[in-house]
C-alpha cells in the first residue's frame, strides 16, 4: 500500500470527501430552507404584537376574526416578549410591527429611538372622540386602548379589613407575606416605587422619599411579572401585594380581592400605536379603531376585565361597580411619567437593588 | 459477610439527599399537574386530569408541542449527520485552521444562548427574511451542533486507528470503511451528542424567543407566554408531558441501544 493510501486509511476518508460530503448536505440545507425565507413576506399581513393566555384565546376567538374577515387580512401576531428590542432591531424604515401594543413604559423607549407615531391621527381614528382624555393624554404614546387599575391586591381569608392606604402595604403585620416586583424588568414594580414617593415624600419623582420607603418596607417578596403574583396571592403564599384589578376580578370564585387606595390608582394602560415605518398604516389605523369601537370593548372588558378607554361602553352592573368607566373613577387614575423614568432608570434601578440586596 | 461501613452510609446519604433535591422540583410540578384546584395551590385539594385535558384539546398548545416535537427531531437528523462529519473533519481532515472552525463551531455554548438569538435575529433582518420555521431551525442546529461535536471528537481522538487501516488492507473503500468501522466505533459519541440536541432543541427558549415565527410558538415560549398573563395548572400539565416524553425517549433508548453503553462518555 502506497504511503498516500496509508495516510487515507488512517483518516478514514479523504479531506476533499469530507469537504464534498459537507458542501452537498450545507447546500441542500440552504436551498431546501432559503425559499422558504423568501417567501415570508405577504402584503395583506398586519404585524402586531400581544400577549398570551388568556387574552390570546380572546383575541384569536371573538376579536381578531371579524376584523380579518372585513378587512381581508391576516393579523400577525408576536407574542415572545420582550417586543422592544425586536422592534429596535429592526430597520426604521421596514419595522418588524405595524401595530405596537404594549404597556406605556414601552411605547416610550419605541418613541424615543423614533420608531413609533407620537399620536394617533383622530382623523383615521374616529373612535378616538370618544375615549376618557387620560388614553391620549400626554402621558401616552399613541392611544391606550384598555386600561388595568395597578392596586393593592389581598386575601380575603387572611387579611381582616381591605387596605384603604398604599400604606397599609407597610404595615409590620405583613412583613414576608406581602410582594411587589423587582423594577427595571416590571412597571408594576417601578409603579410602587414612584407612589412611595408621592405617599411618604413630595410626589412621583421623589426618589430619595420612594427609596427610604423601600428600605422600610423590607422583608418583601420580589416577583418578575405580575403572573407569578396572581400566583401568590391565589396559593395563599403572600397574603397583600401590588397587582391590576383586571389579574384579580378574573378569579371571582378566589378568596382574593382588590382595593383602590385613596391616594390613588396607578394607570397601567394597555396602549397602541402605529409604526413610523409601517407600510399598511391605513389598516393599521383602522385595527386600532376597531379595537376601540364599543362592540370589541365590551368583549375585552367582560372576558379579562379591563376598563375600556371609550366612553360609550355600556356595562353590565358587575363590571361598573368595580371598573374604572365612569368620568369620576378615572379621576383616580395617575398616569406616570414614563419618560423620565425610562432617562434615570438605570442609576434607579442598581440603587433600588441595593436596598433589596441579601446582607 | 461484608460489613458496611459509616463512610459507606454516609456517602449513600449525601447521594440520596443530592438526587432528592433535583427531583424535588420536577415531584412539585407533578403534583399541580394532577391537583384538581383551579389554581395552583399547596397542599393539593383532590385528584384530577382536567389540567391535562385543557392542555390536549387547547389548539395553541397542540400546535406549539407538535411545532417542538417537529423542530427537534428535524434538528437532531441535521445536526447528528453535519455534527459528526464536522467532528471527522476537524479531527482527521487537517485542514488548516482545524482549531480555530473547532473553536467556531463549540462557540455557541461559551455564549448566552440570548445573545445568540438576538444575533441571529438581527442577521435575518439585515437579510431581511423574515422570521421563519427554517430560520428557527438553524438557530436550533447552531446550539445543539456542539454537543454532537463535542462527544464525538472525544471518542475520535482515543480511536485506534489501525482498525480501519486493517479494514482498508483487506480492500474495503473509503465509504464502507467509514460504515462498517468507523461508525460503529464512534456510535456513543454521536448517539450521547443526539440525545442532546433534542433535549436542547425541545427545551430551547432563549435562542427560540427572538426566532419564533409570530403566533406560531414552540412549546417553551408558549409556556411562557401563557405564564404571564394566565396561571393555572395548565402548565405544570403541559411541563408533566414534557417530562414524560424526555423519559420516554430515554428508555426508548435504552431499550434499542443500551443507552448505559453511552453513559460512559
Amino acid at each position: 500500500m502506497s504511503d498516500v493510501k496509508k495516510k487515507r486509511g488512517r483518516e478514514g476518508m479523504s479531506r476533499r470527501s469530507f469537504i464534498q460530503s459537507t458542501g452537498a448536505i450545507g447546500a441542500a440545507t440552504l436551498l431546501g430552507g432559503f425559499p422558504t425565507i423568501l417567501r415570508a413576506a405577504s402584503p395583506t399581513v398586519l404585524r402586531i404584537t400581544g400577549w398570551g393566555g388568556l387574552w390570546e384565546t380572546v383575541v384569536n376567538t371573538q376579536v381578531y376574526p371579524p376584523f380579518e374577515k372585513e378587512f381581508n387580512c391576516k393579523i400577525e401576531i408576536d407574542q415572545a416578549f420582550p417586543f422592544v428590542p425586536k422592534l429596535l432591531s429592526s430597520s426604521k424604515t421596514k419595522p418588524i410591527y405595524d401595530v405596537f401594543h404594549c404597556n406605556s413604559n414601552e411605547q416610550w423607549i419605541a418613541l424615543d429611538a423614533g420608531f413609533v407615531e407620537e399620536k394617533v391621527d383622530p382623523k383615521k381614528v374616529p373612535n378616538i372622540n370618544d375615549v376618557y382624555s387620560y388614553a391620549v393624554s400626554d402621558k401616552i404614546v399613541g392611544v391606550s386602548v384598555l386600561t388595568s387599575a395597578i392596586g393593592l391586591g389581598y386575601r380575603t381569608d387572611k387579611v381582616p379589613a381591605a387596605p384603604t392606604s398604599w400604606k397599609d402595604l407597610w404595615d409590620k403585620k405583613y412583613a414576608n407575606v406581602r410582594a411587589t416586583y423587582i423594577i427595571g424588568t416590571n412597571s408594576l414594580g417601578s409603579c410602587l416605587f414612584m407612589m412611595a414617593g408621592k405617599v411618604f415624600g413630595k410626589g412621583l419623582q421623589d426618589t430619595d422619599a420612594a427609596f427610604k420607603a423601600m428600605e422600610e418596607l423590607k422583608p418583601i417578596k420580589q416577583v418578575d411579572f405580575s403572573g407569578t403574583m396572581e400566583k401568590l396571592l391565589l396559593s395563599g403564599e403572600v397574603q397583600i401585594g401590588v397587582i391590576h384589578d383586571s389579574a384579580i376580578w378574573r378569579h371571582p370564585t378566589a378568596p382574593v380581592s382588590w382595593a383602590a387606595p385613596k391616594e390613588g390608582v396607578l394607570a397601567l394602560e394597555q396602549v397602541y400605536s402605529v409604526t413610523k415605518g409601517s407600510d399598511k398604516k391605513d389598516l393599521a389605523y383602522a385595527f386600532i379603531n376597531y379595537m376601540l369601537s364599543p362592540k370589541i370593548q365590551k368583549i375585552m372588558v367582560e372576558e379579562l376585565w379591563y376598563s375600556p378607554s371609550n366612553k360609550k361602553v355600556t356595562l353590565a352592573p358587575e363590571y361598573e361597580k368595580r371598573l374604572f368607566a365612569t368620568d369620576e373613577k378615572v379621576k383616580q387614575l395617575i398616569q406616570v411619567d414614563w419618560k423620565w423614568f425610562n432617562a434615570n432608570q438605570d442609576p434607579l434601578t442598581i440603587r433600588y437593588n441595593k436596598v433589596f440586596q441579601a446582607r | 459477610m461484608k460489613r458496611i461501613g459509616w463512610d459507606h452510609i454516609l456517602f449513600r446519604a449525601i447521594n440520596l439527599l443530592l438526587i432528592g433535591f433535583l427531583l424535588l422540583p420536577i415531584g412539585i410540578v407533578l403534583l399541580f399537574a394532577f391537583n384538581s384546584a383551579a389554581f395552583i395551590v399547596f397542599p393539593p385539594e383532590g385528584f384530577s386530569l382536567r389540567w391535562f385535558k385543557a392542555f390536549f384539546i387547547h389548539p395553541e398548545f397542540m400546535r406549539a408541542f407538535w411545532l417542538s416535537l417537529r423542530l427537534a427531531a428535524t434538528t437532531v437528523i441535521i445536526s447528528t449527520v453535519t455534527g459528526t462529519m464536522a467532528a471527522m473533519a476537524i479531527v482527521r481532515g487537517r485542514i488548516p485552521g482545524a482549531k480555530f472552525i473547532s473553536a467556531l463551531f463549540l462557540s455557541p455554548l461559551m455564549l448566552p444562548a440570548i445573545i445568540t438569538g438576538l444575533a441571529l435575529f438581527q442577521f435575518y433582518v439585515i437579510l431581511d427574511v423574515g422570521r421563519t420555521y427554517t430560520g428557527l431551525l438553524i438557530g436550533h442546529i447552531i446550539v445543539t451542533i456542539p454537543y454532537v461535536i463535542r462527544t464525538t471528537t472525544a471518542l475520535l481522538y482515543n480511536f485506534d486507528g489501525s482498525v480501519e487501516e486493517a479494514a482498508r488492507n483487506l480492500g474495503a473503500g473509503e465509504l464502507a470503511t467509514f460504515w462498517y468501522i468507523t461508525l460503529p466505533l464512534i456510535r456513543p459519541g454521536v448517539i450521547a451528542g443526539s440525545v442532546f440536541a433534542f433535549i436542547v432543541s425541545f427545551d430551547q427558549f432563549p435562542v427560540s424567543l427572538f426566532l419564533v415565527q409570530p403566533g406560531i410558538n414552540t412549546l417553551p415560549i408558549q409556556l411562557f407566554n401563557y405564564l404571564k398573563y394566565s396561571f393555572d395548572p395548565t402548565v405544570a400539565a403541559a411541563a408533566t408531558v414534557s417530562i414524560a416524553l424526555s423519559v420516554t425517549v430515554v428508555l426508548l433508548l435504552e431499550r434499542t441501544i443500551g443507552l448505559q453503553e453511552y453513559v460512559k462518555l
